[in-house]
């Protein structure tokens, strides 16, 4: 090899993370490798504009490409991940080898696993905490070979107020017939699979008669219309439910516990994915901001430098959260609120230096996340963080309830 | 000093408001998005049938007061017309109307509109608009000049004035569209206007909002009194505006939830037609930065000097 060419991995090589441990010294090198070797140098520009085939082929391909490389799910534990065993239930990649990994895919700016995302973390987790064997063995594979996820929870009358939803799901025998409609669910045009909760005892309290069930897209009577947004983007869609028809053994828990099976995991979203979005705001999404920000000038300066302090605190909040250390009861609210909000506040900045042909560049690299360099539509996308997901006053009812212990608002209901 | 607007400009301006309610309210910036060429057609009936073309802002206290008026009746529509810039056309040149440039790429929301164009920097050198670029989003599109003189500081502080105040109607809008759509959509079995976390974010915006409402009133008799402050006062005004802008939609879109930013609510129109006010012909960091040159050392006269 040329020595020249040697270079700029060998100075990478030195580059040590100080507060890593001898093994993850050594998985830091592995995962830079494979980065080196397997990230498509020129994916940002490949994919801007491109269509919804391009995309979605892009992306399957992807993450086939993580998964055989053991990356796709590190979360998983090692009996349904493939890989050695493990304890238990434990992942199949130690907590510190998956902050390794995120970091390294954020450093050296992989693609993001947008259409996979519900599948390896909802659907994962839902079918890990309450699903049958059967259902696991149906399902876990297949999200592993490609299987795409969307979550059918929201309404038209129920957003924040989740336990408000209408759509019916009535048992006839061996199934289910549903009718109803879901709003806000993301990418739902690609998917083979939704996650969908329902009303099955209309008379009970409203958060117990919901039941949880697995639905076949493909099913007569599901039709999927995606909605346009300001900035021209499709990717929510409603899903209106006519006389579908599901199975009983679809139902995914016991009936009438829905509820309790999504709170048990919709927790899923706020852990190892938290981290990864904060790795990726700091590289992909900074990085750029500090290369491209006019820096000569002060005051961009000074807000580069706290944008700086504000994204090391994020990172360190969502480190300490995957990793267990004793925190408190609202720390994973803290962490979504957090990230929203400077999220909203980076991409809202950077929109502003970059001057006003910066508002018309309304394409992004797809597979990109919410810091993809095209400002406005990141800026737009910010949104998707302080409205879904439990609404930022949401966030913060559940810190000032569980967190500091403050009574609940008072309520009419 | 004048800080409220005369009752005949007030009565003036709901005169206006249900001129262009009458003549299609939300859809003619709807209609305007469709066919931008349209845009004269569908806005310049009622303009002329409300004497906008009489008014005389440059030299008559009445009219600016009533230019203004107009001004913020059409941001409330959304109107999709140059109006402000129209209103604040230059007496010594042969131009439909005059828009503040700044930056290495000038724009301005006037594509589709056969109109003829002067434009001036904050430093008061005029050109004529002698060629556009492509319609880009908010019918904003890039423009060549032509130099004309360094004469036009005159022209400034009213360009930039009556802008801020379509701007402002834009404001008034979507605070009264999100009380509305809060006071109706029931989350928790109770209408989100009774959280008091809800209530407290549409104050901070309605304090800005009404911020800006003073400033505006001030920054418009400074502009048309010939005071040396007066461009000052008008960046000022620029800066308080778009400020005020962005707390006020932030809080109108993050209260609307994911619906406000799908066009079939009106809040997701109104807040993009409002960015090309925003942003041209110069930004929030950009704005504050004309200003200190203006204002050096010396700062604002103030309201009572």
């Amino acid at each position: 090899m040329n020595p020249a060419e040697a270079e700029p991995a060998e100075a990478e090589e030195t580059h040590h993370n100080p507060s890593d441990s001898p093994q993850q010294a050594r998985f830091r090198r592995e995962v830079r490798q494979w980065c080196r070797e397997h990230i498509p140098r020129d994916w940002r520009v490949t994919q801007s504009g491109v269509d919804e085939a391009e995309f979605v082929r892009f992306q399957k391909a992807w993450f086939a490409e993580l998964h055989s490389a053991g990356y796709a799910v590190p979360h998983w534990p090692a009996e349904w991940a493939g890989g050695p065993p493990t304890r238990g239930g434990d992942p199949v990649m130690s907590v510190e080898n998956q902050d390794v990994l995120y970091q390294e895919l954020a450093a050296h700016d992989a693609p993001r696993l947008v259409l996979a995302f519900v599948g390896i973390h909802h659907a994962a987790s839902t079918l890990l905490v309450a699903g049958t064997e059967k259902q696991r063995r149906r399902h876990l594979p297949a999200i592993l070979d490609g299987e795409i996820w969307v979550q059918g929870f929201s309404e038209p009358e129920a957003g924040s107020d989740l336990a408000s939803l209408r759509t019916t799901a009535r048992r006839t025998g061996d199934s289910f017939v549903v009718n109803g409609q879901k709003l806000w669910a993301s990418g739902a045009r690609h998917a083979d699979w939704c996650l969908l909760l329902a009303r099955t005892d209309p008379d009970a309290p409203k958060r117990k008669g919901i039941s949880y069930f697995l639905m076949d897209m493909s099913t007569p009577g599901v039709d999927v219309r995606p909605i346009r947004n300001a900035v021209g983007d499709s990717h929510f869609c409603e899903i209106f439910l006519d006389d579908v028809v599901i199975p009983a053994d679809n139902l995914i828990g016991a009936e009438n516990a829905g509820w309790q099976v999504a709170q048990a995991t919709l927790g899923a979203e706020r852990g190892m994915t938290m981290l990864e979005l904060a790795e990726r705001l700091a590289h992909a999404g900074f990085r750029r901001l500090v290369e491209t920000a006019p820096v000569d000038d002060p005051v961009v300066a000074d807000r580069l430098a706290q944008f700086e302090i504000e994204i090391t605190g994020l990172r360190g909040m969502c480190r300490r959260v995957v990793e267990g250390a004793a925190g408190g009861p609202a720390d994973a609210s803290i962490v979504k609120l957090y990230y929203s909000e400077l999220l909203q506040r980076l991409t809202d900045f950077a929109v502003e230096i970059s001057g006003p042909h910066a508002h018309t560049a309304l394409t992004k690299p797809m597979s990109s996340g919410w810091e993809s360099g095209s400002w406005v539509l990141d800026f737009v996308g910010s949104w998707e963080w302080t409205i879904p997901g439990g609404a930022s006053e949401i966030q913060r009812s559940i810190i000032a309830e569980r967190g500091l212990g403050l009574p609940r608002e008072p309520s009419v209901a | 000093m004048i800080l409220e607007l005369s009752d005949d400009a007030l009565e003036y301006g709901r005169q206006a408001r249900q001129a262009f309610d009458a003549a299609g309210g939300d859809e003619l910036v709807l209609q305007a998005e469709k066919a931008p060429g349209a845009r004269e057609s569908l806005v310049g009936p009622v303009l002329a049938g409300l004497g906008a073309w009489e008014l005389d802002p440059r030299s008559d206290a009445d009219g600016v007061e009533a230019a203004a008026a107009l001004c913020r009746a059409a941001g409330y529509w959304a109107v999709p017309y140059p109006l402000a810039e129209r209103l604040a056309a230059p007496t010594d040149l042969d131009a439909d109307g005059v828009i503040v440039v700044g930056g290495e790429r000038p724009a301005a929301a006037v594509a589709g509109l056969d109109l003829r164009w002067a434009t001036v920097d904050v430093a008061g050198n005029r050109a004529m608009v002698s060629g556009h670029g492509e319609i880009q989003p908010g019918f904003v599109t890039e423009l060549e000049l032509s130099s004309v003189d360094d004469a036009g500081s005159g022209d400034v502080a009213l360009a930039l004035t009556l802008p801020c105040w379509t701007l402002l109607g834009m404001l008034d809008r979507a605070i009264e569209l999100t009380v509305a759509h809060v006071t109706l959509r029931k989350q928790f079995g109770q209408p989100l206007a009774s959280f008091q976390g809800v209530q407290f974010q549409l104050t901070d915006a309605e304090v800005e909002r009404s911020g800006l409402d003073i400033l505006a009133k001030h920054a418009l008799w400074s502009a048309t009194g010939n005071r040396p402050d007066a461009i000052a006062d008008a960046l000022a005004l620029r800066l308080a505006a778009i400020e005020a802008a962005d707390v006020v939609f932030r809080v109108c879109h993050q209260l609307h939830g994911a619906v406000g930013f799908c066009d079939e609510t009106t809040l997701s129109w109104l807040s993009r037609h409002s960015q090309p006010l925003r942003r041209l012909p110069f930004g929030l960091s950009a704005t504050r930065e004309e200003l200190a040159d203006v204002a050096g050392r010396r700062g604002l006269a103030g309201l009572f000097a």
